[in-house]
């Protein structure tokens, strides 16, 4: 479990940071397409807490000890349910 | 050139993150705005992101090396987050002034606490060589860690790494790397609700994350190389310095 939750990690920040990289870089030529490129980044890094949360909890099911699995999946329930209503009360 | 002292700023927050198991808002926060004339609302933002990279970035390399904790991290995780929405209930409530006397307090005493105490947590930085004890006391300092996260926008780090060293045995290294490691979620139960309300300027964000990224990296290959009384010696500064601009904050806000 550890070498793919440090997988999802890895990967989310450097995706996300990478994006974030590139819009610094079109922002300073004044390139009208950085805010969509720095926003793609933003919501790469948001998604990587979920996705660990995800992983952790799959792999302590795994490992046969679902009272931690079972913790891992409300704390991403309630993490999801915060960021739906976020978008929701956005879009209204 | 503004792009550049932006990375430079969250490079330092990263790398300050990174060691001491906090989320590096204490950094970003004032310069933003006191140096790059950012609103307080955006600046939070921006430091709600940054605390996520931070954790994701130094989170990586000490999951993969053993150094994290992650079922201390899922357990606790819970009732931080539980906190969390709890500090967003109670935020209309409860007077701001009378929550940072009351913060000031409590990082005082565990300033205190973690400067008399250092070296005493040991210097082991492997997860599960330690016997966890205390889950109850961690747990309750979860739930105000996660209520202070909601109220004052900050990881809630400064709380939990005291917390674990201290009240349940684990070792200061361990403590600050599952700290890191609870710290993306706490402050993402804030950001997407930041986010959605268009707080965050995402020309700011941007240079900020990929210095973050950078200094947090930095960091994570530094910690195990530091010893750990050193480390202790220099959060317990740290938090005295978050106590006072609290203190400082509540003094604002009474005048």
């Amino acid at each position: 479990m550890r070498t793919s939750v440090a997988l999802v990690l890895s990967l989310g920040s450097k995706v996300g940071v990478a994006a974030c990289a590139v819009a610094t870089a079109l922002y300073a030529l004044g390139w009208s397409w950085a805010p969509e490129v720095a926003l793609g980044g933003v919501l790469v890094l948001f998604a990587t807490p979920l996705v660990r949360l995800a992983v952790v909890a799959r792999g302590f099911l795994a490992e046969r000890r679902p009272r931690v699995a079972l913790a891992a999946l409300a704390v991403l329930a309630a993490l999801l349910a915060v960021a739906v209503r976020a978008a929701l009360r956005a879009a209204l | 050139m503004t792009a550049l002292l932006l990375a430079l700023v969250g490079a330092a927050g990263g790398l300050f993150g990174a060691l001491m198991g906090v989320g590096g808002g204490l950094i970003v926060v004032p310069a933003l705005t006191q140096l790059f004339g950012v609103p307080f609302p955006q600046a939070v933002a921006v430091s709600l992101t940054v605390i996520i990279v931070n954790s994701a970035a130094s989170s990586a390399a000490y999951v993969e090396k053993g150094i994290t904790d992650v079922r201390v991290a899922v357990v606790l995780e819970l009732a931080t987050v539980g906190g969390a929405l709890l500090g967003s209930l109670l935020a209309a409530h409860v007077p701001p002034a009378m929550l940072l006397g009351l913060f000031t307090l409590v990082a005082w005493y565990t300033a205190w606490t973690t400067w008399r105490r250092r070296g005493q947590s040991g210097e082991g930085q492997t997860a599960g060589e330690h016997e966890v004890r205390s889950w109850g006391a961690g747990v309750a300092v979860g739930v105000v860690a996660g209520a202070v996260s909601g109220l004052i926008g900050v990881g809630g780090g400064f709380l939990m790494v005291p917390a674990m060293s201290l009240l349940m045995g684990m070792p200061f290294k361990v403590a600050a790397a599952t700290s890191n490691l609870m710290l993306s979620v706490t402050a993402a139960t804030s950001a997407y609700v930041y986010v959605a309300r268009g707080d965050l300027d995402l020309a700011v964000a941007a240079p900020t994350v990929v210095g973050v990224y950078l200094g947090a990296r930095l960091g994570s290959t530094l910690l195990p190389r530091i010893p750990a009384v050193r480390l202790q010696g220099a959060f317990a500064l740290v938090l005295a310095v978050i106590g006072s601009r609290m203190a400082l904050q509540a003094w604002r806000l009474l005048r």
